[in-house]
């Protein structure tokens, strides 16, 4: 075992991140309505999302759907074998459930557009195309940045035909709530902790843990699937890393929206 | 999908906006037959696999990786003659395997993951025109995966698949015969119908039939050709194939480029 580690400064865990939000006309998928592309380090996710009309849910008639799905393609790494998702991508997938609904991402009601009758799905499918560790952050990233850029055209249910017209012309952003970032550790038998592992580092740690927080320091969700122990206070340390990796990262995103905001 | 337990469940229909928008489809513009679009190329950018490429011709944008040689699944098969240049028998030459994926927002629909038989035709021409540029005779019972995704649909998705893939062999450092050059045609609906090299997408939705042809430019084989639609007179069939196999030739010199900058970068990067 390599025991070469230690905490990663703060600086090193910024340096590791690259954030290329696709939206100029060199880069974006324009098929779907939003989308971003995350690297960190090595690993590298793409977030498609496409806006479709559905009918609401029939318990929640003034909801809409936000579907998302991680894939993991034997592309991104030679564990992958094709069809259908295996167990890492149906783990990650549900997680990413969880954090929307948790972190209350987008209210469901703002998807609504008639309320039992027509609403707008949300499918938000991450695809993996380099697989270095540390995919549960990456995505998460991914995921908020495209929700940041989809733009939904505006829809009214006319009069007469009771059928709905869409005027692609006039698009708006959605209202984004709240901005969670996931924070990941690998832990090694319980004494040490490391800060976004790379693939080689997770297949080594005997345990992993993600944390993610809100901008008002709210934890929105908790994943640690088994794996060794870790005492009260080392989770404490790894909740006020995960408020500081938070800060760095929000600054990431604003720098990034703010370069693609002129049109 | 309802009965897909293995992915987080959604509505059971759906209908894209598009639907029942107002505005009408603007027609594709009146353009030169011959134009190419200008093509993108970047091999050795995936850290996982073996050997990748990116293309991006237009609105396409195609990843590929390879990964390999690993030991061949299935049974053990008899020997045979040796081929020429001490390669292994026929009956033990390495295989290629294929897969194209299209992600679910390339196209203008959404396309829910299980792609279905289009994906799979996609992947066996893929295999077809890869195999005789692959010199398979010297990796015995060993198979070479080579995986093709689709992120954006803007055209000519096979053609972009099929460069990137030879591009990614290539990077893999597969011992090949030669790179494999893909090129799309389509013809548009009507009377005197011209052959349009490297379509778009709205070219290709109104066409009456298309055509993807694969070229080994130094060799000057044809290693695939793949065509559908409405039937014509054999010249106009042929004429296409000749303007294809036009179209990757021009398109060789920007993947020779692409390669030479790939084996750079890789040099400067290995320390000894």
């Amino acid at each position: 075992m390599i025991f070469c580690k230690r905490f990663l400064s703060v600086q090193q865990s910024c340096d590791r991140m690259k954030m290329i939000n696709s939206n100029s006309r060199t880069g974006s998928i324009s098929t779907a309505d939003g989308s971003a592309l995350v690297k960190l380090g090595n690993t590298t996710v793409i977030c498609g999302i496409k806006a479709e009309f559905a009918a609401p849910p029939t318990d929640a008639p003034d909801k809409g759907y936000v579907v998302p799905n991680v894939d993991l393609p034997p592309l991104c790494s030679s564990r992958f074998r094709s069809g259908p998702p295996g167990e890492e991508a149906q783990v990650a997938s549900q997680f990413i459930a969880d954090v929307i609904e948790n972190s209350q991402i987008i209210q469901k009601e703002d998807l609504c557009i008639s309320p039992g009758k027509l609403a707008w799905v949300l499918y938000c499918d991450l695809i993996c195309l380099d697989y270095d560790g540390n995919i549960l952050d990456a995505c998460t990233f991914a995921l908020l940045a495209a929700l940041k850029n989809v733009q939904l055209p505006e829809v009214t249910i006319s009069e007469e035909t009771a059928l709905a017209e869409v005027n692609l012309k006039k698009k708006s952003f959605l209202n984004i709530r709240t901005h969670p970032v996931a924070t990941s550790f690998a832990v090694f038998d319980d004494t040490l902790l490391i800060v976004d592992p790379t693939g080689e580092e997770e297949h080594l740690a005997t345990g992993t843990l993600t944390v993610v927080m809100d901008e008002e320091g709210k934890l929105c969700c908790l994943h640690k699937p088994g794996g060794s122990g870790l005492t009260g206070a080392k989770l404490q340390d790894c909740m006020s890393r995960a408020v500081t990796r938070h800060k760095e990262v929000k600054k990431l995103m604003d720098e990034v929206v703010k370069s693609m905001k002129p049109k | 999908m309802p009965g897909d337990h293995r992915r987080i469940r959604g509505p059971e229909e759906s209908q894209p906006p598009q639907l029942y928008a107002a505005d009408e489809e603007e027609a594709p513009a009146a353009r030169d037959p011959t134009r190419l679009r200008p093509v993108y190329a970047r091999a050795g950018l995936l850290s996982q696999a073996k050997g990748s490429a990116y293309l991006e011709a237009g609105g396409t944008k195609v990843l590929c990786a390879v990964s390999g040689p690993r030991q061949a699944e299935g049974g053990e098969r008899g020997g045979g003659p040796a081929g020429a240049g001490g390669e292994a028998p026929a009956a033990l030459r390495g295989r290629l395997l294929c897969d194209f994926r299209r992600a679910p927002f390339a196209g203008r629909r959404r396309r829910a993951p299980p792609g279905g038989g289009e994906e799979r035709e996609l992947a066996l021409a893929l295999q077809e025109a890869l195999e005789p540029a692959v010199r398979l005779g010297r990796y015995p019972r060993a198979q070479l995966e080579v995986s093709a995704l689709l992120l954006e649909d803007g055209g000519s998705a096979l053609a972009a698949a099929l460069t990137a893939a030879a591009l990614a062999l290539a990077d893999a450092g597969v011992e090949m015969y030669d790179l494999v050059v893909g090129c799309g045609l389509s013809r548009a609906p009507g009377p005197a119908p011209t052959w349009l090299l490297d379509p778009t997408r709205l070219e290709e939705e109104r066409a009456a039939a298309g055509l993807t042809v694969a070229l080994m430019p130094v060799l000057n084989q044809v290693a695939g050709l793949l065509g559908s639609g409405e039937g014509g007179p054999t010249e106009s069939w042929a004429e296409a194939v000749r303007l294809g196999l036009e179209g990757c030739q021009r398109l060789y010199p920007v993947l020779q480029q692409c390669l030479v900058r790939a084996a750079r970068r890789r040099d400067a990067a290995a320390p000894l």
